[in-house]
């Protein structure tokens, strides 16, 4: 039992960390890292690597003074006899203080002395400078942190467990720094001259151009505004991909349709697939000298048309990006839709169709709410398929990235179309709150559930097929250009069959000294691999994390953490990897150039898809079960380990599959943070692709998919499938 | 005592759900929480569950102070009216989970499930899943499941709400015997006033928040102190009729153009409410015996074990049932009411 001696005493221990690290690790980062052992000698004599006591005795930074008279408070808070309530309130007062002065000086202190001319009028001309944050230093913010938890359980929030109370401060403190602080810097820019200088006037003129309202094409000549090109195409996508979603969930949960299997597997294609390659295949197929243009002219004398560079290119290219996460959140929805509830309608004089459309849709409203808010968000915030299949048709996020690496170099005005973006990403989010926020539809109770789910009826599933599968075909078709695309020479001249590209980029070569991994995609490849598997579990959990304290616990607060985490997920990549540049190149946390800022930029970008379908599928789970566990003795963790997270399978999944994927595919994102030595795979093809070397970009691509194909395959068998011992679906077909 | 509630509230925003509740339950006792839906019962259950911490007042669970702990801190297990028996676990786990939780080890876990399950009779259904039992044995796998802790005190929220009636009969009779043998000390929650007397020591009545009586089921038969309590307490007439006090123990009533002496200490004279019990009025053919009630059938079923007849009389309406089937009396007869003195109770207004 977690009784407040045991709180007590995990209070003691993580006071005695934060003191030990304050006097025996280095307080500021190492250029060497930690490994090489060389910083013991120097742990006080030298400035780069003395702990925090060092610091402060011998090298005169005495702003370091407060933080660690915290950390003595909160051991002797810890040591001394006091009531469980008293010691609570005195633990969350001395680490909250903490916590403070270090924030203080960590933004007070900067690269030249004090941030900011009043602090420089207040405590004088100051000597020395800040460095980035180090071992020491983080192991006593983290410290810090969990004995603010540790005081607010024993103060009696959280139900008075710990282990929510810190999950929370957790989950809290990371999307802070990780996401609120960055997107806060770059907005700020918004505001802000060429020099630095506020001027809030500039934003309003930068939002009133218009290039980003105009609404010329309506009336018949010349191009509309980026705003109104985004907001439309954004709908088009959100309505496009749920309703497809939502015939791919069907069908294989639904009917006895043969090929479900592959359907699955189809579905997921478009997923481990970068974004930019369904352009790259849309224009193979569809684009001047691609093959349909070609047939057409050489069959029918009809001249080559451009229609797939603008809206419908850009729209067909997100479908096809989009329409698999809507099928991932849906799939669960649909699932998790009682089968009881749809024989009870059946019971009611209500056919199948009646049944579908008044019990089963209806029951699903939360999820296809949540998937259309994926697609609308998605669509938004992507950059690769604008960008290579826009031609003219401008969205607000090429817009920004034009802004940002184009000859006008504005990063004001990039900022202000940011904010824009973010406005419209917030104003779908609300909508869908205000629609179906309060609404949960347990339908996963703590009685078994003997019901069988009900077939189709026959109109949805021949709607449902009419779409869902020749779509399918097309995915079908598209890759499978797209695969012979890196088997020819040269597309659209010269087809001769050829391996070339493939043994350009991942030759190996076997030589008396032993193996040569020569080809010249192997550095980008482990790079991508070894950092996306980091990246993927983290994500899985922060999500899946964040979503059961939202789902689960009751605080104050909650909207506003909710809001936060979507904000990651809302803000384009190109907006987010040029955020992370400017926030963490510069002390105190001066990470740029490291793998550790691109695992946390694919971690804090990701995680909101794993939040969200944890978030579906938990309000699908009977609070009764969460609330029998706690009655049975089992503290939170506990219930959320066995109860549950097995109850989640499909969601952990989901969030698992998609943090790996969307690490491995991501572009925009990391264009900016990647470096010579931690290149990844995507922004390698890229570089490809802007020097014309479509083979061996394409032939690079389908490696990709074939390494995500297999993580998928294994994270499936890893995880294994929800047992709910429902009855199986008996169909016509035999074995469902 | 197992259980002690001091003053306790609970609030939800503006409204009270709970609002100074003060009662105990003593070691070894089935007390029973019974009222309408929404007067506050499976709130007050869930706090001595800990599922609901209150909003003030005080907790006691075997000498202990629990008000400010939470439910996993808590020595008190619960079975629930969904059962929440954990769909992904077998039978077996489902049982054993308390223990796991509870650092027992895996071996002697399993073996005080296997016994757990003995003693509610589901003796070799170990690794089925919950969804292939029936309800009245997901039911005892949700007793065996919170018994298996030996908590000193054992919630049910309303276990039988989803069982057929017959099944209902059989699970109460099996709960009571289980509580009875192994000495258990159980809070139960139900709406339904006749589960309610079978299985209860004592029961407390609650109504709109509050407490409205509390006694052994006799007390509270025989003897309402509301006219809820009249009302929800079995079948009862609701009449008016005049008290007039004889001495200290008697008064008569006047119901109509009747009279009878009934035992009461506290009524005071004047006009009240008088409960009829529907089982103390003997349908008599007219004219019957002097100093009846003169009324006329007006409505007749035949119920097997029973009559039930509608009586308009000069005091109103009555509901009455009359154990001689073998000579109903159609609607329309005109008949003499005789009152049993133990049916007729004066309730303060």
């Amino acid at each position: 039992m977690s009784g407040p001696p045991v709180i007590a005493r995990a209070a003691l221990a993580w006071s005695a960390v934060a003191l030990l690290a304050a006097v025996l690790l280095p307080w500021y980062g190492l250029e060497e890292g930690l490994g090489s052992g060389g910083w013991i000698a120097g742990l006080w004599s030298t400035e780069e690597a003395g702990s925090g006591l060092a610091q402060v005795m011998a090298h005169g930074r005495w702003w370091l003074t407060p933080v660690l008279a915290a950390l003595v408070l909160c051991f002797l808070v810890s040591i001394a006899p006091m009531t469980p309530g008293r010691r609570g309130t005195a633990l969350v007062l001395a680490s909250g203080a903490g916590l403070v002065l270090f924030a203080a000086q960590a933004f007070g202190v900067g690269l030249r002395g004090w941030n900011g001319a009043w602090l420089t009028a207040l405590f004088g001309e100051l000597d020395g400078r800040q460095f980035g944050i180090g071992a020491g230093g983080t192991l006593v913010l983290i410290a810090l942190l969990s004995l603010l938890s540790i005081g607010l359980a024993l103060r009696g929030a959280f139900g008075g467990d710990a282990f929510v109370a810190g999950a929370m401060t957790a989950v809290t403190a990371s999307i802070l720094l990780f996401t609120a602080w960055p997107i806060l810097h770059i907005l700020a820019q918004a505001f802000q001259d060429q020099d630095g200088a506020l001027k809030p006037l500039l934003m309003v003129e930068r939002l009133a151009e218009s290039k980003i309202w105009s609404l010329r094409c309506l009336a018949g000549g010349g191009a509309c505004g980026v705003a109104w090109n985004t907001l439309f195409l954004a709908l088009c996508c959100g309505i496009g991909s749920t309703a497809l979603g939502l015939s791919f969930a069907l069908i294989v949960t639904r009917t006895s349709f043969r090929f479900k299997r592959m359907l699955r597997v189809l579905t997921v294609l478009p997923i481990i697939t970068p974004p930019f390659v369904i352009g790259l295949a849309l224009i193979l197929v569809f684009g001047r000298s691609g093959l349909v243009n070609q047939l057409l002219d050489w069959g029918l004398g009809v001249p080559p048309t451009r229609w797939i560079y603008g809206f419908p290119g850009v729209l067909l290219a997100q479908l096809f990006a989009f329409t698999p996460v809507a099928f991932l959140v849906l799939i669960g929805v649909v699932e998790g839709v009682s089968p009881t509830l749809e024989e009870a309608s059946q019971t009611l004089r209500a056919d199948r169709w009646a049944t579908f459309t008044t019990v089963s849709l209806p029951l699903m409203v939360p999820g296809l709410a949540n998937a259309f808010l994926v697609g609308f968000i998605e669509s938004i915030a992507d950059f690769g398929n604008p960008i290579v299949l826009g031609g003219s048709f401008g969205v607000l996020s090429t817009e920004i990235y034009f802004a940002v690496v184009g000859a006008q170099l504005d990063y004001g005005r990039a900022a202000a179309l940011a904010l824009l973006l973010l406005a419209m990403a917030l104003g779908a989010f609300f909508l869908q709150r205000r629609l179906v926020g309060g609404r949960s539809y347990a339908t996963i109770s703590g009685k078994g559930d003997a019901g069988l789910p009900t077939p189709l009826p026959a109109a949805a599933r021949r709607i449902a097929k009419w779409v869902a599968l020749p779509w399918a075909a097309f995915t079908l078709l598209l890759y499978g250009f797209t695969f012979v695309g890196g088997l020819v020479k040269v597309w659209g001249r010269d087809y001769t069959p050829t391996f070339a590209h493939y043994v350009k980029a991942f030759a190996i070569e076997r030589t008396p000294d032993g193996v040569i991994w020569s080809g010249a995609a192997w550095n980008s490849f482990w790079t991508t691999v070894k950092l996306a598997a980091i990246a993927a579990p983290l994500t899985a959990a922060l999500g899946l994390l964040a979503a059961w304290l939202l789902v689960r616990q009751r605080f104050a607060g909650r909207g506003a953490l909710e809001f936060v985490t979507m904000l990651s997920f809302a803000v384009p990549g190109t907006v987010i990897g040029v955020a992370y540049v400017f926030a963490f190149n510069v002390p105190p946390l001066e990470i740029t150039g490291s793998a550790l800022i691109i695992v946390l930029c694919f971690v804090f970008r990701n995680m909101a898809v794993g939040l969200r379908a944890g978030m579906a599928a938990m309000s699908q789970i009977d609070r009764s079960l969460d609330e029998a566990s706690a009655t049975l003795r089992g503290r939170a963790p506990q219930t959320l380990f066995y109860v549950v997270l097995p109850l989640l399978r499909p969601a952990v999944v989901g969030a698992l599959v998609y943090g790996f994927v969307r690490a491995v595919t991501t572009v925009s994102a990391v264009v900016f943070l990647v470096t010579a030595e931690y290149d990844l795979a995507t922004t390698y093809i890229i570089l490809r692709v802007i020097n014309g070397d479509y083979g061996l970009a394409i032939a690079y691509s389908c490696a990709l998919i074939v390494l995500m194909l297999a993580a998928i395959l294994l994270i499936q068998f890893l995880v294994g499938d929800r047992r709910l011992g429902r009855r199986a679906l008996q169909t016509q077909g035999g074995r469902a | 005592m197992s259980v002690q509630f001091t003053d306790v509230v609970k609030r939800y925003g503006t409204t009270t759900a709970v609002s100074g509740v003060s009662f105990t339950v003593e070691t070894g006792t089935l007390v029973t929480l019974l009222g309408p839906s929404g007067c506050g019962k499976t709130t007050t259950l869930r706090m001595i569950a800990g599922l609901e911490l209150p909003s003030a007042g005080r907790i006691e669970i075997a000498g202990r102070d629990v008000t400010h702990l939470s439910a996993t801190q808590r020595d008190v297990s619960m079975v629930f009216q969904s059962y929440a028996l954990f769909p992904h676990m077998s039978v077996l786990e489902n049982v054993a989970y308390g223990l796991r939780r509870s650092s027992v080890g895996r071996e002697e876990a399993t073996q005080r499930a296997r016994e757990g399950l003995a003693t509610v009779g589901l003796t070799g259904f170990d690794a089925r899943q919950p969804s292939e039992l029936s309800g009245g044995q997901q039911q005892r796998v949700a007793v065996a499941r919170a018994l298996v802790l030996k908590p000193s005190v054992l919630l049910f929220d309303e276990p039988l709400s989803n069982l057929d009636a017959r099944l209902r009969r059989q699970m109460r009779e099996e709960i009571r015997e289980l509580q009875r043998r192994l000495g258990l000390t159980v809070v139960y929650v139900t709406h339904d006033q006749q589960e309610a007397m079978a299985v209860s020591d004592r029961i407390i009545v609650m109504n709109a928040g509050r407490i409205e009586q509390q006694g052994s089921p006799r007390e509270l038969y025989e003897k309402p102190a509301t006219p809820f309590l009249a009302r929800f307490m079995g079948e009862s007439n609701p009449a008016r009729g005049t008290v007039r006090r004889i001495d200290a123990a008697r008064v008569r009533v006047r119901l109509g153009d009747t009279g009878i002496e009934v035992a009461d200490s506290a009524a005071p004279d004047g006009e009240a409410t008088v409960a009829v019990r529907p089982e103390a009025i003997a349908v008599e053919t007219a004219p019957g015996p002097a100093g009846a009630l003169a009324g006329t059938i007006a409505k007749a079923s035949y119920l097997g074990t029973h009559m039930e007849y509608s009586i308009d009389t000069a005091a109103g309406t009555l509901f009455a049932t009359c154990p001689r089937v073998e000579r109903p009396l159609p609607p329309g007869t005109a008949v003499a009411l005789v009152l049993a003195p133990r049916g007729v109770i004066v309730v303060r207004d």
